[in-house]
């Protein structure tokens, strides 16, 4: 049964595990079937239709015409937009979601501080689309209540001096809003996991705060940070509904183009849009294989 | 450390900020429903919609469930993957990250199509359909459950802990639940929340699998061309969840004393 | 561990089953003795006394796309509901063209609700129904009412209401109203201005653009100059890219919108004066106007009651529900002609001249304009960023 489900699999392109056949000697993956069975249930075998379908054209005829058509510089200029913005998000949030998270952890904040601010990031890590857009147009926009309050009290308009809640990095802030929330929500544990005895200790061999981190608690969370910030990577990667609400296709993301492909009001060619989700397939597989390799090496230093 | 102290709290002030400024601006529109002064007009005609309420507690139950079934699902596999498969690891966690690159669309009609015939007739039945609509939360959900639950399990150690309980004499059972769950708590009540906002929120699943049966559906339906009561809709949306959340919260809390691993920070 | 696991589970689905039981309705294919997916016309199953009986057997109804602020869909609906005791089933009042006919096609084995049995989709989704084999072909009682060049001979899909593009102005954030494209240019208008969606995805749009272009000396199969228009409008600093939504258009951020003449005026209605709305036909130009089509699914689970909406929205009440809302039913000059409109919905309408100039694309004409304008409008607008 070992390989079974990844030849079954065969037509699409993840990466193949390494070889599981070596672990079967101790039946040591029979522990992930559950998780495997259910995936392969509810996640691969519905979106086979995505991985069929970029090699179909409407009429459902073999062909590499959607693949190739993602070689056009509009769509490059999308996946590079793309991931160019998932990256500044995952960097912003993760930074900053990290501080705030430890602040919360660490500050000796009261409790119901703490708490209240934990729910509240649940609530935020989801708060999306067209609701979040809306609110931002509401701050930022032309007419927005935070610009009218600059101007009339500060005498600083915003947009005069080239700032533009529609643009990249107007989207980007809009981001964080859900980013950062998330950030915080999955880095905590980790955090909670950074023994004060550590803390304690190494202040008492001398060791200054920039030291503690550099030597004890970046190491020690390298690992998690990663992982969170491959996390918010992946959360903007596939984000749709806030950007097409606050800048209208106006910047060139791929789950727009994806969306107009598949919604199809204008443009209607869905196999073009399983290509594209292909595509980000593929990218999601690259940034995957770049942290897993950055991850390997902090790793390696906690290993006893 | 007094300059500790100062810093935090200025991350949390800069946050606050953030965080809050824009949801005042909802705020601040939603109360301009009747021209030219402030009135919570919009809030009433929302509470007076007999479908928010229906379709909030199926939602909240969708959700309950989603999050059992997904913690079911994901905290064994993760241990297991620490414990036993560090190999298999990489395959997890692309498989955790893949819910992101497929489209809700394209999932919500795989679903459809692959279980709409055959054996597998689940559409066919409320509780089909409803048993589907979870499935697919747990796989939108995936992405989060794993993360929050394996840096939970990072910040124990594994290994020694269940070294030591079966040394002990404890069987599988006892070493789930009541030597790795406990240590979990805040890595489990972060899944929960991630994903009890994730049901409350999501739509295209729930709008071709139960139409206005879910809350999604029903608040953009209300929402629709209604300026103001769209957004007193989301203010209202927003505190319901958070008091679900806080719910979630208090019950899971109650039980964090006696935990192995030191209290508080 | 996996037995307790297996354990688990049952219990999970036996609490599932007791949630959807508690939410359970009624609903449920009924077994007609005759079949109504056969069926082209009322009279082949005996008529619509026969057809009403089938589809209450059927008991209900599954609808999609179908927002209850557009064109009246919500009354309907409802009306629809107490007339023939059927329950309704709405899915995704948010999904597209494109959306309706994957949701049939991947429901094609499905006869539970998650099945369209009636589609509403734009004009130029016409031959990919027929093509596709998404509908079946079905005759309307009034069918010889509806304008020829607005259906397929066979009844495979059939117009049911139009509109035309017009500026919607909240007045209250604009001092004087723009009576023509060239308007929209002037610098009062700085930051006003603005579309209901993304051409590439959105219909009205990609319309707007068109109207643009005939302004401007362009024509469908050229409708460059409309590009051009948006991007002087976007250099001027006129064109605010965000997708106008009520929100938007109520908090003043998106002041001008370029919208379907039903939505604006509707917009008119449930705003109530906060803000007011004035509904504008450019006086350049010609106004465009926009078909949409009726169609029953071929793999509707409840055919009887597919059929039975269909002969609803082509009766005279139907036609008149939805002019209610705005919208010109396809039937309306059959309507003025009999003079069954009501004096009063008639007063709310805009000017009948501006309807009478208007221009109806056909459908090669719409695949000819959508090409260029999805293809240059990142490149000439140039509002792309980088």
């Amino acid at each position: 049964m070992s390989n079974n489900k990844f030849e079954m699999a065969s037509g699409e392109t993840h990466p193949k595990p390494s070889s599981p056949r070596k672990l079967s000697l101790s039946f040591s993956w029979v522990g992930v079937v559950p998780f495997i069975l259910f995936a392969f249930m509810f996640l691969i075998l519905p979106s086979m239709s995505l991985f069929v379908g970029s090699f179909q054209d409407s009429k459902g005829n073999f062909t590499l015409a959607n693949i190739q058509g993602l070689f056009t510089p509009f769509i490059l200029n999308a996946y590079w937009v793309t991931i160019r913005i998932s990256l500044t998000t995952a960097l912003m949030g993760g930074v900053i979601g990290f501080f705030l998270a430890y602040a919360l952890v660490t500050g000796g904040m009261p409790s119901w501080v703490r708490s209240s601010l934990m729910t509240f990031c649940g609530v935020a890590s989801n708060f999306a689309g067209v609701p979040l857009a809306q609110a931002f147009i509401f701050t930022l926009g032309r007419v927005g209540l935070l610009t009218v309050f600059l101007r009339e009290v500060f005498g600083l308009d915003l947009y005069e001096r080239g700032f533009n809640l529609y643009s990249y990095w107007g989207l980007s802030v809009t981001y964080l809003y859900f980013q950062l929330p998330l950030m915080v929500l999955v880095i905590t544990p980790a955090i909670e996991g950074l023994r004060r005895e550590w803390r304690e200790a190494a202040e008492n061999l001398g060791a200054t705060p920039v030291q503690y981190w550099w030597h004890v608690g970046l190491p020690v969370l390298m690992p998690s940070l990663l992982g969170s910030m491959i996390l918010l990577f992946g959360n903007s990667f596939g984000a749709y509904a806030t950007a097409l609400s606050l800048t209208g296709g106006l910047i060139n993301l791929v789950t727009i183009l994806i969306g107009s492909q598949i919604k199809g009001d204008v443009l209607h060619n869905p196999n073009l849009g399983y290509a594209l989700a292909l595509g980000m397939v593929v990218v999601m597989a690259v940034m995957m294989s770049i942290y897993y390799a950055l991850r390997r090496r902090s790793e390696y230093w906690l290993k006893k | 450390m007094k300059r500790n102290r100062f810093w935090n709290w200025f991350w949390v002030f800069i946050s606050l900020l953030y965080f809050f400024i824009p949801l005042y601006a909802t705020f601040d529109f939603s109360l301009k429903a009747r021209k030219g002064e402030l009135s919570l007009l919009a809030y009433q005609q929302m509470i007076e919609d007999p479908r928010i309420l229906r379709s909030l507690i199926f939602s909240t139950q969708i959700g309950v469930l989603t999050i059992l079934l997904g913690l079911l699902l994901m905290v064994p596999t993760v241990y297991w993957v620490r414990l036993k498969a560090p190999r298999l690891r990489p395959v997890v966690e692309f498989i955790s990250l893949l819910p992101f690159v497929v489209p809700a669309i394209v999932l919500v009609f795989g679903l459809i199509r692959v279980y709409s015939g055959g054996i597998f007739a689940l559409t066919n039945t409320y509780v089909g359909t409803n048993f589907l609509l979870i499935a697919g939360y747990v796989i939108i959900g995936l992405p989060y459950l794993y993360r929050s639950i394996d840096a939970g399990m990072s910040a124990i150690d594994v290994v020694t802990l269940t070294e030591a309980a079966q040394s002990l004499g404890a069987n599988w059972g006892t070493i789930m639940f009541r030597v790795i769950v406990p240590n979990l708590r805040s890595a489990m009540l972060g899944a929960a929340f991630l994903t009890l906002a994730i049901v409350l929120g999501e739509f295209t699943l729930a709008t071709f699998l139960v139409g206005l049966k879910a809350f999604g559906p029903v608040i953009w339906q209300v929402g629709q061309n209604r300026a103001y009561e769209a957004s007193a809709l989301v203010i209202i949306s927003f505190l319901i969840t958070w008091i679900l959340m806080g719910l979630i919260n208090f019950v899971g809390r109650r039980g964090a004393e006696g935990s192995i691993a030191a209290g508080p920070r | 561990m996996r037995t307790q696991k297996f354990v688990y589970s049952l219990l999970a689905m036996f609490v599932i089953a007791a949630v959807a039981l508690s939410a359970c309705g009624g609903g449920g294919a009924g077994a007609p003795s005759f079949d109504w997916s056969t069926a082209k016309s009322a009279a082949d199953g005996g008529g619509l006394e026969a057809l009403a009986e089938a589809a209450k057997a059927e008991g209900m109804l599954t609808t999609i796309a179908l927002p209850h602020d557009w064109c009246n869909y919500g009354e309907v609906i409802e009306t629809f509901k107490a007339k023939y005791g059927l329950n309704v089933n709405e899915l995704n009042p948010d999904a597209g063209s494109g959306d309706e006919i994957e949701a049939v096609k991947a429901n094609k084995e499905n006869k539970g609700p998650q099945a369209p049995d009636v589609l509403d989709v734009g004009f130029g989704f016409g031959p990919q129904l027929v093509e596709e084999g998404i509908t079946a072909p079905y005759k309307v009682e009034t069918w010889d009412t509806i304008p020829a060049d607005t259906k397929h001979p066979d009844g495979y899909w059939f117009g049911d209401y139009y509109g035309v593009l017009g500026f919607e102005v909240a007045t209250d954030f604009v001092e004087n109203v723009p009576r023509t494209w060239a308007d929209l240019l002037k610098p009062e208008y700085k930051g006003k201005v603005a579309l209901a969606g993304d051409p590439r995805t959105s219909n009205q749009a990609i319309q707007a653009v068109n109207a643009a272009a005939l302004a401007n000396g362009g024509s469908f199969e050229d409708p460059t100059p409309g590009l051009e228009f948006f991007k002087k409008l976007n250099e001027a600093g006129n064109f605010v890219p965000v997708i106008a939504k009520a929100a938007t258009i109520a908090s003043g951020e998106t002041p001008i919108v370029i919208r379907w003449d039903y939505l604006a005026l509707t917009d008119r209605d449930t705003f109530a004066g906060n803000p007011n709305i004035e509904f504008v036909i450019p006086e350049d130009g010609t106004p465009v106007a926009g078909v949409y089509l009726q169609g029953v699914s071929a793999y509707a689970p409840q055919p009887a009651a597919a059929r039975l909406w269909q002969e609803f929205l082509y009766s005279d009440e139907g036609q008149l529900l939805w002019l209610k809302g705005y919208c010109h039913p396809i039937r309306y000059n059959d309507l003025v002609a009999r003079n069954v409109i009501p004096a009063d919905m008639a007063a709310k309408l805009p000017p009948a001249e501006d309807y009478a100039r208007a221009v109806f694309p056909t459908v090669d004409q719409l695949a000819a304009a959508k090409t260029v304008v999805t293809e240059n409008w990142d490149t000439v607008v140039g509002a792309d960023v980088k």
